[in-house]
């Protein structure tokens, strides 16, 4: 039985509980319970056919990963992915949205045309792209052929040493637009106010750029960038359709060795703990950025 | 030549061409054969017992083969299902289930889930399994990997039962297909059709250069040489496909020195993949990367990007398989003389080897609850009367042997003079399947570096052998 100042904390809060129940149970039943059970496969074996787990093997699949060259070339793949990717995509996007951001007479046009990458689908956009790197009739090369450069024609997609670079390339022309549509929107809610007293101050358009439109949009900028990073992180589909993770290894990204794993090699509990530490890293990416955010002296909440 | 509305619908255009075109077709003016006996097997496992059509009596032809009845049927209204994952045969399949269902059994019906690849197909099927469903009833599966990984965790019925009611019916289908599908000693899956990997050429190409189809290796390189010489590139070689094109030279190799066995050996870890021979394989894969045979870069091209350089005109040859045949023909322009041509000896007086492939092939889940219905649709579907409508209009070869007659009911709707040709490699066909994944997945990437000269073959074997060992004793023997 409960108490009667239960009942009326229960009878406060019970529609509450009525309106976030059916999105608790939702997050429950698809969120929280598969990272629980990934992380409690990840520590047993299991070759995903049979119907029973394999035994417990405590942490061995992580111990087998720490020792693994290609988990370490996935990381580093998939870090570079990142660290090359995230600040091409939220550059060029802020770029861009700078410039649409002036009175342009083709303004709506370019909008739209730097946003079609992004509602492209994606198989449309690697096999477009395969074709312009195709190594001897490929768009790419045949135009650096046309112009005199044909020694800078090159397997890109063949060649471990540019695969990697070929694929991020792919990658910053899908989500440009997506970054670019952010920051505009960003842009365009900017307090005016601030913008007009820094150019009766006399702040060329450099120093208005650099001084103040850039401080004032830069919970803007870390959102674009925490959603480019975690996109970065998580890559699978370009990288599985374009290369499959080659040549040897030199695309291999976490995401698609995960996959590799538990769907080639029948590694479930490894491919599970290549899971949680994908999570993990992306977890705590999050959480570095906020916390960030968070810590900005000024205009620091997004 | 083919118009695109016979590319689409082959078997209307065809059904009304004449005998006479079909003779100018030169496919149907050699001798009758007759129907191979059971003696003739054996010789089909040589090579060459693929009979040539029979000439086509006046009349529209039928298929000769019988429809048998099956032993078993539906005691009433029965749904089995069925998961494949190539897009393309789901009509043949459709229209074989139909007239099962007209002649011999209206209570028993398919249906057939077409994912969009083996990959898709592989994540249900294996989810389905591992969670203990009695669907799908019959499973299409890939040999090697997938083969050995339902067989060995108890998820799929064997033929053994199936072959002892039915001997005859295991007759019907070749012998080094069956072999490709025996684990622990029974047949776990059997094909629907056979694939082989040849060499395609442009006979238009090489006459105007005065071109001879090369017979060794030796020819090969000076028939390389001559096209570089000329500024077109000799072989067009889609490596970056999948995983398992760039293994196709070490693969034709073996095959060329008959050591397809002794790979199947080390892919059970009972022999090392550092012996000489399997070490040779892998030297033939870098001479032949810098042998300036292949078109540039070919782990950067796709299976759609070696057919469009092949079909310019850009290459000469297209590495490739018999399943490419219609993307192909698809391609080409209607001027284009297109041929085919087994693989040359790659050591002297040895065969020239054809890898084949079996393709699709079909099993019955062990959770199934009409194993012995799914079976007969199985039959249905492979046995003596469906391999011939099923490779009718498809083009890919049969899972056995069949008549001159039926090559010749199948010509009428077929517009391919290449096809008997095909027919007439398979027999010859090398084994081209690993069984043991992680052994796979090292060759695949091992290949990739030798491809690139980033690994010498050496160094490749021996990663080959680390993974091998790595594996440990295999759950699992080839029959």
């Amino acid at each position: 039985m409960l108490s009667p100042a239960a009942r009326r904390r229960w009878r406060r809060h019970a529609a509450g509980y009525a309106f976030t129940g059916p999105a608790l149970v939702v997050l429950a039943a698809f969120l929280l319970y598969p990272i629980g059970y990934s992380v409690s496969l990840s520590l047993h074996d299991w070759d995903g056919y049979t119907p029973r787990w394999g035994p417990f093997v405590g942490l061995e699949n992580y111990r087998a990963l720490a020792g693994d060259e290609v988990f370490w070339r996935a990381t580093m793949n998939s870090v570079a992915f990142v660290v090359v990717r995230t600040p091409l995509e939220v550059g060029f996007g802020f770029l861009l949205a700078l410039l649409l951001n002036r009175r342009l007479v083709v303004r709506s046009l370019l909008r739209t045309l730097f946003f079609v990458p992004v509602v492209m689908s994606l198989i449309v956009v690697t096999i477009i792209f395969q074709r312009v790197f195709e190594p001897n009739t490929g768009l790419l090369n045949t135009f650096l052929r046309a112009i005199g450069l044909g020694a800078w024609a090159h397997p890109w997609l063949g060649d471990p040493a540019t695969a990697l670079g070929a694929v991020i390339a792919v990658s910053v022309w899908k989500n440009v637009g997506f970054s670019l549509v952010i920051l505009l929107a960003g842009l365009q809610g900017l307090p005016q106010d601030v913008v007009e007293a820094a150019r009766v101050d006399g702040a060329n358009a450099w120093q208005l750029t650099l001084r103040v439109i850039t401080p004032l949009m830069r919970p803007i900028l870390a959102l674009t960038a925490l959603l480019s990073i975690i996109g970065g992180l998580k890559v699978f589909d370009l990288v599985f359709i374009m290369t499959r993770g080659g040549p040897t290894y030199s695309t291999e990204v976490l995401a698609t060795m995960l996959y590799r794993e538990a769907f080639e090699l029948n590694h479930m509990g490894v491919a599970s703990a290549i899971a949680v530490i994908l999570v993990t890293l992306v977890l705590s990416i999050a959480r570095a950025q906020t916390f960030v955010l968070d810590e900005a002296p000024e205009g620091g909440k997004a | 030549m083919s118009t695109a509305t016979d590319r689409r619908q082959p078997h209307l255009a065809l059904r009304a061409m004449s005998r006479r075109k079909l003779l100018r077709l030169g496919v149907l003016s050699v001798a009758a054969s007759p129907l191979l006996p059971r003696g003739g097997r054996a010789a089909a496992q040589t090579g060459g017992a693929q009979p040539a059509p029979t000439k086509t009596p006046t009349g529209e032809l039928k298929n000769p083969a019988e429809f048998k009845s099956p032993r078993v049927k539906a005691s009433g209204p029965t749904t089995i299902s069925f998961w494949q994952y190539v897009g393309f045969h789901v009509d043949v399949q459709k229209f074989i289930a139909e007239e099962y269902k007209k002649r011999h059994d209206p209570n028993l019906s398919l249906e057939i889930t077409a994912y969009p690849g083996l990959n898709e197909q592989r994540v249900g099927v294996k989810s389905a399994l591992a969670a203990q469903s009695s669907t799908p009833d019959i499973i299409a599966i890939e040999p090697g990997a997938y083969a050995v990984d339902v067989s060995t965790s108890g998820s799929v019925l064997d033929f053994t039962k199936v072959f002892a009611e039915d001997p005859e019916y295991k007759r019907g289908l070749w012998p080094n297909a069956l072999e490709l599908l025996t684990i622990n000693g029974a047949v776990v899956s059997v094909p629907a059709v056979t694939n082989t990997v040849i060499v395609y050429y442009n006979r238009g190409l090489f006459q105007q250069h005065g071109l001879e189809v090369p017979t060794t290796l030796e020819d090969l390189k000076k028939v390389g040489a001559a096209l570089n010489a000329k500024g077109i590139m000799p072989i067009a070689y889609p490596a970056g496909q999948d995983r398992n094109f760039p293994i196709f030279p070490y693969y034709t190799y073996l095959g060329g020195i008959k050591a397809d066995k002794l790979m199947r050996e080390a892919d059970l870890g009972l022999k090392r993949w550092t012996s000489p021979e399997l070490v040779a394989g892998a030297e033939f894969v870098e001479m032949m990367a810098k042998s300036g045979l292949y078109a540039k870069g070919p782990l950067g091209i796709k299976e759609p990007d070696a057919i469009q350089i092949f079909a310019t005109g850009k290459s000469a040859m297209f590495w490739g398989g018999q399943w490419m045949r219609r993307s192909i023909r698809a391609a080409l322009p209607p001027s284009f003389d297109l041929g085919i041509f087994p693989f040359p000896a790659v050591v002297a007086g040895g065969p020239r080897p054809v890898l084949s492939s079996v393709g699709i092939t079909l099993t019955v889940n062990a959770r199934s609850k009409y194993p012995d219905l799914a079976f007969e649709m199985i039959k249905a579907l492979t046995g003596a009367w469906g391999k011939i409508e099923y490779t009718r209009n498809l083009g890919l070869s049969p899972n056995g042997p069949i008549s001159a007659d039926a090559i010749a009911y199948q010509m009428q709707s077929l517009k391919d003079p290449l096809y008997p040709e095909f027919l007439k490699l398979q027999p010859t066909g090398t084994t081209r399947v690993i069984f043991t994944p992680a052994v796979e997945e090292a060759m695949t990437q091992g290949m990739q570096a030798l491809i690139t000269t980033q690994k010498t073959p050496k160094a490749v074997m021996e990663s080959v052998e680390a993974a091998s060992q790595k594996v440990g004793t295999r759950r699992f023997r080839t029959g």
